[in-house]
């Protein structure tokens, strides 16, 4: 403690000095909205009605799928939460670079978020509670549902609608759902005209840790489950699974369940590819039904598992492509 | 005594085959135990052989290269420490070896087996090289445990930071961090079995040395001994070890802790030539068991979810609870009351460090107002406080008030609380997050979390103060026996402490194993979405309790020196040490609620402000105080502004900020 106590006091003095002023032009910028059509009022999934003035031109969006929604309909988001993580792990409906990053999805930047002076908030109904609350104050917010393992397609709908209409952009949102619509219908014919209705599949990530495993399989109710099932192909994982994002977990001796020598593995792996490096000498993992008939397919990187009509048209592509081969 | 030596191993050799057997019959598929019997009498059908093979033979075998290594690890530790608190555990070799491998998850560093198993032994080895540097090489044993807890706490934070940033890069990695059995294949086992025997045997070998080494330092000189390369060799060994055991399973808690615990019991006398192989297979029994017991109880399928790893650790904390209380010591020795630097306490350094300490005392939390992800100036503070700002800043600096005050409050408060445990339980270590109270906080928290989501803040705080004052009460309860010796008091706390650490990963894997993040940043003691009202039961706590502890200085000084000379000066001791408790243990309780579990304040402030103002009280507690709302304080200011806007949650700031100062001090004051 022999710091020149004298001369650090001068220097935090001399600091504070410096810092005098404001930051705030006087002349506040209002919100420019006041025109287009008209306020607009929504419930969102905690039931709450949420009036803004305008449909939101300046939206933040704090979950990824959320912000896919808000991209692909046309809306690029003025932040949203990891925007880099977002990049890597949802190409569905790429951010542009203006898009500001307002901190990690567990714990966004309130400044960041007051900072951009949006015109809604959209946050996912299970991410931080003290959040709404405190934001609620400044700025409207409209929480969306997010997940829900026991109706995933029509809980999609909802937040894609509840999002569109917060936007402004309803008949846009319509146009997508019944594209999707489409998509899923077709593929389904696509499988089904190549007898590969009622293919059993098995969807999972896996986790390499040091030499331990752990796979996350995507059990009925998943949003990327029912995709396929909604394109003709039947979830073979009947393992637990949470009742929101309908997702299980397993070592490699608990996928011996799967018996059917037809069934098909999916997987999404974005860096350690542990079905094909950490089982592969595995016995266990060698007699697996999709690893003897080598029916394993890898989706793309960037294929969101949580997230919009966007993600869903992207993973349906890649299921059809994969069983009609 | 060789017989009974000889008794107590052939028992746990019985033991482990029977266990093992069990072990094999256990698993997610559905080869029951007919197959597996028939299996191993050569008629098998092809599954259950690949089973055997792919799956729980690897498994069997992981198990008991982890119990071996780490329960001669551990006895060898403490031997070299001369205290029963080492061990990979409290010596940070586990959290370094974590670190490594964590990191490189992180950062997306894809590389085959051999590499991260080097990482995670050049990881564990680095953190050793540090503590032991740091703590002077031969030091005595308390300033090692010390330095290795600092230095545990400092890569268990980095680690929970990168664990945070990286969400989706290593979302299965926080289960693994309790350690898990769960291995692809025979590969990491069978690469680190060669490391494993050779270090064991050398430990074996230098069991003499040991013996000797553990007369003490100048004993051992007298008798020839080269202590301090007997030291580090031992230690070098004993890393090896521990390195090896978080390559093939990740840190696996409290055996290396617990296992010569044990074996102390059951062979009280033994030399190190039995000492350590019976804490191997002391150490291969608690593993075993713990994995044995959790799949019969959840079932094979459900289990999967629960590292192995926590339930040592509970497992592991019931026997140093139940040793403790039957007040065998566990073969302990008093650690020396360290960290009583002796600095003169004159008059005008006193002067200086308050008018230094009160001037940063109001430029800090002015600085935490203006600094964040958005900057503010001078100007801007003054038309807020006089109701002039834009709506925008207003917001911005109504939500940052309360997370300043909270982080100033709730330093404050760890620290007091702390100045009181270290003095009354007169051990260097000791402090709210080593009794237990953080633990119990935010295992209270996080039940309530877990039960109801959506639950408002308000109620999460209420039930942390529960949680606190449940475990508190327990730890209390526990070490009363007629009476309340300090090192009892510790060691059931670290153990309570440990057990609740487990518990509330348990409850996160099992509940929301997607979501650790949320649970992960209240864990690690954060000011994010504070609110006013939260703030207030620590302001009371503080208003009404520091002046009484302040009070009792006297008091305070008389129960650092030891158990007899405040007797003899007729003091009630047992009522004084109550009060003394109480008192720091509302005020752990009230900060945890206001910012979650924060670990480091409580030990870094007191050591501080002693190293600053001498060794009374009446100084110390209002120094650590203040240095504890500083700390705090800062970290909270830096946690919101560095990587904004992203931010670091205080309590890892502090134990990144804090270890450096910590680790200075107990250099500058080494012998």
């Amino acid at each position: 403690m022999r710091l020149p106590i004298p001369a650090a006091l001068v220097a935090a003095t001399a600091l504070l000095l410096s810092a005098c002023g404001t930051t705030e032009n006087t002349a506040a910028a209002p919100s420019e909205s006041a025109a287009a059509s008209g306020p607009v009022t929504v419930t969102d999934a905690r039931g709450k009605a949420v009036t803004l003035k305008a449909p939101a031109k300046r939206v933040v969006a704090l979950e990824w799928g959320e912000a896919e929604m808000v991209a692909s309909l046309g809306v690029m988001p003025v932040g949203a939460a990891d925007v880099a993580g977002y990049n890597v792990w949802d190409k569905a409906a790429p951010l542009s670079a203006e898009v500001k990053d307002v901190g990690k999805r567990n714990e966004p930047s309130v400044d960041a978020i007051v900072g951009l002076n949006p015109d809604v908030v959209i946050i996912a109904d299970e991410r931080d509670s003290t959040l709404v609350p405190q934001i609620e104050k400044y700025v409207p917010v409209v929480v969306t549902k997010s997940s829900d393992a026991s109706r995933n397609f029509d809980r999609l709908r909802e937040d894609f609608k509840l999002i569109a209409k917060t936007v402004g952009k309803e008949a846009d949102a319509d146009k997508q759902l019944s594209e999707m619509d489409a998509k899923l219908a077709e593929g389904k014919k696509t499988v089904e005209a190549k007898g590969a209705a009622g293919t059993p599949f098995l969807m999972a990530d896996g986790y390499l840790e040091g030499s331990t495993v752990s796979i996350r399989p995507f059990g009925k109710g998943s949003l990327v489950s029912d995709t396929a099932e909604a394109v003709g192909l039947k979830n073979a994982w009947t393992g637990k699974v949470d009742p929101q994002w309908g997702l299980g977990q397993t070592d490699v001796e608990g996928l011996t369940a799967i018996t059917d020598p037809k069934t098909v593995l999916f997987y999404s792996a974005s860096e350690e590819d542990v079905f094909t490096t950490g089982l592969a000498q595995n016995a266990v993992y060698q007699r697996l039904p999709f690893v003897v008939s080598k029916k394993i397919h890898k989706l793309e990187s960037g294929t969101w598992t949580f997230g919009g009509p966007k993600s869903i048209i992207m993973t349906a592509d890649q299921i059809v492509k994969a069983v009609t081969a | 005594m060789r017989a009974r030596t000889i008794a107590v191993s052939a028992g746990l050799v019985v033991l482990i085959a029977v266990l093992a057997g069990i072990h094999l019959t256990q698993g997610t598929s559905t080869s029951g135990p007919l197959d597996v019997v028939k299996a191993i009498f050569g008629q098998g059908d092809a599954q259950t052989l690949a089973v055997l093979e792919g799956a729980r033979v690897p498994r069997l075998l992981a198990a008991l290269l982890l119990g071996i290594a780490l329960g001669v690890a551990g006895a060898g530790m403490q031997s070299v420490a001369r205290n029963p608190l080492a061990s990979p555990d409290t010596l940070a070799v586990n959290a370094g070896a974590h670190f490594a491998v964590v990191a490189i998850s992180a950062f997306g560093l894809s590389l085959p087996l051999v590499p991260v198993g080097g990482a995670a032994f050049m990881g564990g080895l680095a953190a050793a090289v540090v503590v032991l540097g740091l703590a002077g090489g031969g030091a005595a044993s308390p300033r090692l445990v010390l330095v290795g807890s600092a230095m545990l706490l400092a890569l268990q934070s980095v680690t929970v930071l990168l664990l945070l940033l990286f969400e989706e890069e290593t979302s299965g990695l926080f289960a693994w961090g309790s350690g898990s059995l769960t291995v692809a294949d025979l590969r990491a086992t069978g690469q680190m079995t060669p490391i494993v025997v050779i270090a064991v045997v050398a430990l074996v070998a230098m069991g003499g040395k040991l013996d000797i080494l553990a007369l003490g330092d100048d004993n051992a000189t007298v008798l020839g001994l080269r202590v301090r390369r007997t030291r580090v060799t031992a230690i070098v060994l004993t890393v090896a070890l521990t390195a090896a055991a978080v390559t093939v399973a990740g840190p696996v808690g409290f055996v290396g802790l617990s296992a010569p615990v044990i074996t102390r019991l059951l062979l009280p006398i033994a030399k190190h030539r039995a000492l350590l192989p019976v804490s191997g297979l002391v150490g291969v029994v608690t593993v075993l068991g713990a994995d044995v017991v959790l799949r019969a109880i959840m079932g094979s399928a459900a289990a999967v979810r629960v590292p192995t790893g926590v339930v040592t650790t509970i497992v592991g904390a019931v026997v140093m609870v139940w040793l403790a209380r039957r007040g065998r010591g566990s073969g302990s020795r008093r650690p020396a009351p360290a960290g009583r630097v002796g600095v003169a306490g004159s008059t005008r350094r006193l002067v200086l460090i308050s008018v230094v300490l009160v001037a940063l005392l109001a430029v800090v939390p002015v600085a935490g107002l203006m600094l964040g992800d958005r900057m503010v100036l001078l100007g801007d503070l003054a038309n807020w406080v006089t109701g002039n700002t834009g709506t925008a800043l207003t917001f911005v600096l109504d939500q940052r008030l309360p997370r300043v005050l909270a982080a100033l409050l709730a330093g404050a408060a760890l620290a007091v609380s702390g100045c009181g445990i270290q003095s009354v339980s007169r051990n260097p270590l000791a402090e709210p997050g080593l009794l237990g109270i953080t633990a119990g906080a935010g295992l209270g928290a996080i039940t309530l979390i877990t039960i109801v989501p959506a639950v408002g803040a308000w109620s999460i705080a209420g039930a942390a103060g529960a949680g606190a004052t449940v475990v508190f009460l327990l730890v209390y309860g526990l070490a009363w026996r007629s009476g309340l010796d300090s090192d009892r008091l510790v060691i059931i706390g670290i153990a309570v402490w440990s057990a609740g650490m487990a518990l509330i990963t348990l409850l996160i894997v099992v509940s929301d194993p997607w979501n650790s993040a949320k649970a992960l940043t209240w864990l690690s003691g954060s000011t994010y979405g504070r609110t006013l009202d939260q703030v207030v039961p620590v302001a009371l706590a503080l208003v009404a309790l520091t002046p009484l502890l302040w009070i009792k200085h006297r008091e305070l000084d008389l129960h650092a020196l030891d158990e007899d000379t405040p007797r003899v000066l007729g003091m009630r001791i047992e009522r004084s040490r109550l009060v003394v408790l109480a008192a720091s243990g509302i005020l752990a309780a009230t900060a945890v609620s206001a910012i979650g579990v924060v670990v480091f304040v409580g030990l870094v402030a007191p050591h501080l402000a002693r190293s600053l103002v001498g060794g009374r009280h009446g100084r110390i507690v209002p120094v650590a105080a203040a240095l504890g709302a500083l700390l705090v304080s800062v970290a909270d200011t830096l946690g919101r502004t560095v990587i904004a806007p992203a931010q670091i949650p205080a309590g890892l700031v502090i134990a990144m900020v804090g270890t450096p100062y910590f680790v200075l001090v107990l250099w500058k004051t080494r012998p």
